[in-house]
């Protein structure tokens, strides 16, 4: 992947977490792709490196599990790809 | 015998009209008689920008400019040697807030940051991008906002930052990306643009 993005069913929960993950991941604010056209507007991004901080401090955040989902995003244009991801690891 | 034009005691811009009204009727040779320093200074530039010499004498306390046609002009050379935009292809973002719209702070500086995300992606970028008033806390302040204004300078959008808002806010020493520009060039700019989107 290229990076992995983060939806959200809201955006209070985009907000609520991105002050969960600004202090352990380098998070970028971006609109959701319209490839996923699913949740609110605001997505969040992250390297893939960061995969497994993500997925531990979101699940140990106050957002729910169905609140939000991950996805791998490799590519752009026409051919962007975008992989779901587990919410959490394992 | 040159003309001469005498703007003494003239409140500025009026010795700087008179002096474009003699170029526009055509005149290659004229005389301009001011008695203030920030007068001759203003002339001068006129001069450098229109492509002509202004040599100065000065006494008792009068200043004589002596315009002549040279023909070259620094600034004219750079705009003919500069491939001017197609109509319609140039525009330009007026960024004057830290946020968007009204409203909640974090949801509107989000909006910002999603906007200039935006525009990294996007094939049709701005000619320019300018900042004024708070819409300088962006390019000093907002650590993600930096990010996409160096990729989008990097991509050959000019940022331009107000340097009178930067020094009210205190935020002159910490400018990330972009020049510190005023209000001639950031009109300039907007002028030249086919279309400006304000934020």
């Amino acid at each position: 992947m290229d990076y992995g993005l983060i939806t959200f069913a809201s955006t209070h929960g985009a907000i609520s977490a991105q002050k969960a993950l600004e202090p352990v991941a380098a998070v970028r604010v971006m609109p959701v792709l319209r490839e996923i056209s699913l949740g609110c507007g605001m997505a969040l991004r992250f390297p893939p490196q960061a995969l497994e901080t993500v997925q531990r401090t979101l699940a140990g955040s106050e957002l729910r599990p169905g609140e939000y989902a991950l996805y791998a995003i490799t590519g752009s244009g026409p051919a962007l790809r975008a992989e779901p991801l587990p919410a959490h690891k394992g | 015998m040159p003309q001469i034009i005498d703007a003494k005691g003239k409140p500025c811009p009026t010795p700087v009209l008179m002096a474009k009204g003699a170029m526009a009727q055509g005149a290659d040779a004229f005389t301009v008689l001011v008695d203030n320093p920030t007068a001759v200074e203003n002339l001068k530039r006129l001069a450098d920008n229109q492509g002509f010499s202004a040599a100065v004498r000065e006494g008792n306390g009068t200043y004589a400019l002596d315009f002549v046609k040279t023909g070259s002009c620094d600034a004219c050379e750079a705009a003919i040697q500069s491939p001017l935009p197609a109509p319609g292809t140039d525009w330009a973002v007026f960024v004057g807030r830290d946020i968007i719209g009204d409203g909640d702070r974090e949801l509107g500086t989000n909006l910002m940051r999603m906007f200039f995300y935006t525009l990294t992606q996007g094939e049709d970028k701005p000619g320019a991008v300018l900042f004024m008033n708070a819409g300088v806390r962006l390019p000093t302040l907002d650590g993600q906002v930096v990010e996409h204004l160096k990729a989008l300078a990097e991509a050959g959008v000019e940022i331009q930052v107000c340097g009178t808002c930067l020094n009210f806010y205190g935020l002159s020493d910490r400018l990330q990306v972009g020049t510190v520009s005023n209000m001639y060039d950031i009109v300039t700019r907007m002028q030249r643009a086919g279309k400006v989107l304000s934020l």
